[in-house]
């Protein structure tokens, strides 16, 4: 198995860089951070940092394992089911689906612990770079000493390899379910219907923040606590753009269908039929062009409320407790964000290596090489218009209570110009990554013969 | 005389530099009339589908000539030739080669949109007949994945009709195919050139397929060694085993 798992790795290197980056980044982010718990931990450490820092750690120790685990999963995925046919094949010469999930494991975990490995090694330099930082910033006092964290980073490589091998097993076994048939990727349309839990998660998802929502505005006013409105509200924002990407495949085919009367031309025709009947293909770059939008306008939005309406005269720990709350919150927005672009980048890298030979295809038929281009970025373009326009319908379950609750009304006074501008950088992301990502499929069309 | 569909004169196309050259195409002729079946034939690296890249515009030769009615493609640019492929080239291949998320119905339309943006009224009725025509009047909303081989074949077939083309080229159309499926697929191409006058060149290694051609050319080592007229099977059989032999000894004597 190892061996066979090592071959199909050679062959699969675009698509295997997908997850080996998804990995890398993800021990980095998290690698930087777990090791503020074992420094809190020290005996060393006085009590009063160690809160901080035990907080600091663990929020984005647990924000960055569910986003690694959002974002190793959607790679793995997307390398699995591009493989279908060659799963299919092995099926055919007597592969058991046992043997077909573990392949796809061992192939996953090779790569991962090359990744991960990797990963920790940066961690162990940028970590003491956050400690730095952290104590010129004046939120942790110099007494403070870096120990290192080797058994913090050995303890998040370990969880980066579960959290892998959890993605692997549950790629593994969709592509291994059902008859032992060859069918070719590329041909399976996406007009079926949706596994009933997407909608299970959607609907939880939804029903969660609109009950929080609903409470928030209903007695966030009163709390004695100014920092309960933004504990409640915070992550809404994220939680509905996560639910709503389980409905990735259906957005995007209704946001297709509303966009088809601007997709004129050649290129746009055949980006209006792509994004409508093989929505399950681009839905992998949909979910985190959403997740990229709600979470950068919610949390910055946030931000900038709280800073403008934080009552004059508290007390100067709780000042400092907002201070952190705020770093804290702009860190994990830059994490996400992180996460979901490169997670832009790796799906159509991933998606567009697979469709060299549809490329190709086009080119036989006269296409030029301006009209395959043109219908690949209005793929693109339909993708950032669907997912920007979800993420900011997501983000207002963040914005809209939060605004309200600190007395700004239900729109917030200033800084409206900050979702426009991240917005057109997601748009932006999300078409030069396309542009990007066929340069190299074309270059490439010559040889797919 | 009137101009042939394609005339191929002393065509090489060599792969490599150097010692390790391979001249895959030799100094080839080759002269199709309009409104002929032509089968090209040969043993596996006798240059059968370099010929037809080739004669498709699709690759620039080494040397020689590559005239599609009246019109010189190797002195074209790639932006030219691109234009010339998709207005009088019809392209038939072993894998079908049908977008997936197009319907029967768009993929014929698609050379059309490829050339000229949109599809009016006229154009309509003509899809739909092109479909009609090879047997698929009722499926014309079907996904190629909702169809069987022999009928993404057919589609295929009616897209490479779509532009009126000059020529159709088609490299191993059957290689795909079960034999019935396979025969029904030649009969739609043969009744192409009797009833509408379109001139295919097909590329097969099928002595049953070479049998439902006008003419059988017969290719060893990028050359044409010789041709047959109204070919039967066995006939072209016959000589494929020959030619087989022919290069099993000139390989020996290599050795
Ligand atoms: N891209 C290529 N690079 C190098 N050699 C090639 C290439 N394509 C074809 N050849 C060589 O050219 C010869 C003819 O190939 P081909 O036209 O594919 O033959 P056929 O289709 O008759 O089997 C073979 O010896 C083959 O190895
Ligand atoms: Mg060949």
């Amino acid at each position: 198995m190892l061996t066979l798992a090592l071959r199909s790795l050679r062959h699969r290197a675009t698509a295997m860089t997908a997850t080996f980056v998804a990995i890398l980044l993800g021990t980095a982010v998290m690698g930087s951070f777990t090791p503020l718990i074992q420094v809190a931990l020290e005996p060393g450490t006085p009590s009063a940092e160690r809160e901080t820092l035990l907080i600091l750690g663990g929020v984005v120790g647990a924000w960055g394992t569910v986003i690694a685990l959002f974002s190793i999963v959607s790679t793995v995925g997307v390398t699995v089911r591009q493989r279908e046919v060659e799963i299919g094949l092995l099926r055919t010469v007597g592969a058991e689906p046992r043997q077909v999930r573990a392949l796809v494991r061992a192939e996953t975990l090779l790569v991962a612990l090359v990744a991960a490995v990797l990963g920790a090694a940066v961690a162990s330099l940028t970590s003491r770079a956050l400690l730095d930082l952290l104590q010129s910033g004046g939120v942790v006092s110099e007494q403070v000493a870096h120990s290192g964290g080797l058994t913090a980073l050995a303890a998040t490589v370990v969880l980066l390899l579960l959290v892998s091998l959890t993605a692997a097993g549950m790629a593994g076994s969709r592509a291994s379910r059902g008859p032992a048939t060859v069918v070719l990727s590329e041909a399976r349309t996406g007009t079926g219907r949706l596994a009933w839990w997407r909608w299970v998660v959607a609907a939880v998802a939804v029903g969660l923040a609109s009950s929080s929502v609903a409470m928030t505005m209903a007695t966030g006013k009163d709390a004695a606590d100014p920092s309960e409105a933004m504990a409640m509200t915070g992550s809404l924002g994220l939680v509905v753009a996560v639910g709503l990407a389980a409905l990735a495949p259906l957005l995007l085919r209704a946001g297709s269908w509303v966009l088809r009367p601007l997709l004129g031309g050649t290129s746009g025709h055949l980006a209006a039929y792509n994004t409508s009947r093989r929505s399950h293909l681009l839905a992998g770059v949909l979910a985190p062009v959403m997740v990229l939008s709600a979470a950068s306008v919610s949390i910055l939005m946030l931000v900038g409320i709280d800073e403008r309406t934080l009552p004059t005269g508290l007390p100067p720990e709780v000042v400092e407790g907002f201070e952190t709350a705020n770093l804290l919150n702009n860190v994990v927005t830059a994490m996400i964000c992180a996460f979901a672009a490169i997670m832009v980048v790796n799906a159509f890298a991933a998606l567009l290596a697979d469709r060299r030979l549809e490329l190709y295809r086009l080119r036989l038929l006269g296409a030029t090489p301006g009209q395959v281009r043109g219908s690949i970025l209005a793929e693109a373009g339909v993708v950032a218009a669907v997912g920007t326009v979800i993420g900011l319908l997501a983000a207002q379950a963040t914005i809209v209570p939060f605004a309200y609750v600190r007395g700004e009304g239900l729109v917030p006074d200033a800084q409206l110009w900050l979702p426009p501008v991240l917005v057109a950088g997601a748009v932006a992301l999300t078409l030069v990554s396309a542009a990007g990502a066929t340069s190299r499929a074309l270059r490439t069309t010559s040889g797919a013969r | 005389m009137t101009t042939p569909a394609l005339e191929v004169t002393g065509l090489t196309r060599t792969y490599g530099t150097g010692a390790a050259a391979v001249a895959a195409l030799n100094g080839l002729d080759l002269v199709c009339a309009p409104g002929t079946f032509t089968a090209v034939m040969g043993p596996s690296g006798s240059g059968k589908s370099t010929f037809l890249t080739c004669a498709g515009a699709l690759e620039q030769p080494t040397g020689g000539r590559v005239v599609i009615a009246g019109q010189d493609v190797t002195e074209l640019t790639e932006a030219r030739r691109t234009r010339l492929r998709r207005e009088r080239i019809g392209f038939v291949f072993q894998g079908f080669h049908l977008l997936p998320y197009l319907t029967a119905e768009q993929n014929v339309a698609l050379p059309l949109r490829l050339a000229g943006g949109r599809i009016d009224a006229a154009a309509r009725p003509r899809i739909r007949e092109l479909l009609d025509r090879v047997g698929l009047g009722d499926r014309t909303g079907h996904l190629p994945a909702q169809l069987s081989g022999g009928q993404q074949q057919r589609v295929a077939i009616a897209r490479a009709l779509a532009t009126g083309p000059d020529i159709i080229l088609a490299d191993e159309p059957t290689g795909a195919l079960d034999s019935h499926t396979a025969a029904s697929v030649l009969a739609l191409l043969r009744s192409l050139v009797r009833e509408l006058g379109a001139t295919v060149v097909m590329v097969t290694h099928d002595p049953v397929a070479a049998a439902y051609a006008d003419s059988v050319v017969f290719l060893v080592d990028g050359r044409a060694v010789g041709r047959m007229e109204n070919p039967a099977a066995e006939a072209v059989a016959g000589q494929m085993a020959h030619l087989d032999e022919l290069t099993a000894r000139t390989e020996q004597e290599l050795v």
